[in-house]
């Protein structure tokens, strides 16, 4: 098995969403190569990771936003609405 | 899988989305924020993180063009408001729904790692966004990255999850406090 299917049939497994074979075949290679369980440990905490980074990323363009619409003159009407709330 | 609310498979198209998102539901947030005395700071907390989660659960296809957007960011809003200052709140279930993101504090050396993959490994780290939590299509990403086809971005998307995998694999043996 070469690493990059290795990859992709840890990924099924995490998210479970291998075929039946492929399941019967991880279920077996998890017993028979025990660094493979390793592996999956890994690949999850490489999930998490790609969540955060992703997460972040996405906040940033938010606040992007946020800062054009509290600053940009065309948008002048719709920040005094939000700040008469907090007057 | 069918994209529900079109956050577009850009930026600049996501851009827009959060545009139309922030004038159709942040006045009600901030109106509510406001009446429970929260400020200007707390609400766009609060509505930031409100977006947060229905962009997620719009590219998992679990929000549909049936929801009324505004209703649903306010209703996550009011949830996240109150959540503050109710520990052991009777809704823990919608916090499971809702996969809360608030603890987003990274330990030091996961700090370092971010930034060491945010700057040497960025283009991996971004195909991976586009994947795993943008859930793009794979024709887009395959464009959007300039890869000759499907099947090219696919195998670059396992390369980069090897690639990553084992970057935070080494660094693990190099920072301490490593978070399990």
């Amino acid at each position: 098995m070469t690493s990059l299917n290795e990859i992709k049939l840890i990924d099924g497994y995490i998210f479970n969403n291998n075929p039946t074979e492929d399941t019967l075949l991880f279920d077996a290679l998890l017993i028979i190569n025990p660094q493979l369980s390793g592996q999956v440990v890994w690949q999850k905490k490489t999930h998490v990771i790609v969540q955060q980074y992703s997460r972040k990323k996405l906040k940033a363009e938010i606040e992007s936003v946020h800062q054009k619409l509290f600053s940009q003159p065309s948008h002048r009407n719709f920040r005094q609405k939000i700040w008469s709330i907090f007057k | 899988m069918a994209r529900q609310i079109n956050f577009g498979w850009t930026a600049a198209e996501r851009e827009q989305a959060f545009l139309s998102l922030y004038k159709k539901a942040f006045p009600a947030v901030a109106k509510y924020m406001g009446k429970m005395g929260g400020s200007f700071d707390d609400a766009k907390d609060v509505f930031q993180d409100a977006l947060v989660i229905f962009y997620e659960k719009s590219v998992q296809g679990a929000i549909t063009l049936q929801t009324n957007e505004r209703a649903y960011l306010v209703g996550i809003a009011k949830h996240l408001w109150s959540k503050k200052f109710k520990e052991n709140t009777l809704n823990a279930s919608l916090d499971e729904q809702w996969d809360i993101i608030a603890d987003d504090d990274l330990q030091p050396s996961q700090n370092k790692l971010m930034h060491y993959l945010e700057t040497a490994g960025q283009k991996c780290m971004e195909l991976l966004k586009a994947f795993y939590y943008d859930n793009l299509p794979v024709r887009s990403i395959a464009d959007f990255f300039g890869y000759s086809g499907e099947r090219s971005a696919t195998v670059q998307k396992y390369k980069c999850m090897e690639k990553v995998r084992e970057t935070i694999k080494e660094k693990h043996l190099a920072y301490d406090d490593f978070v399990e």
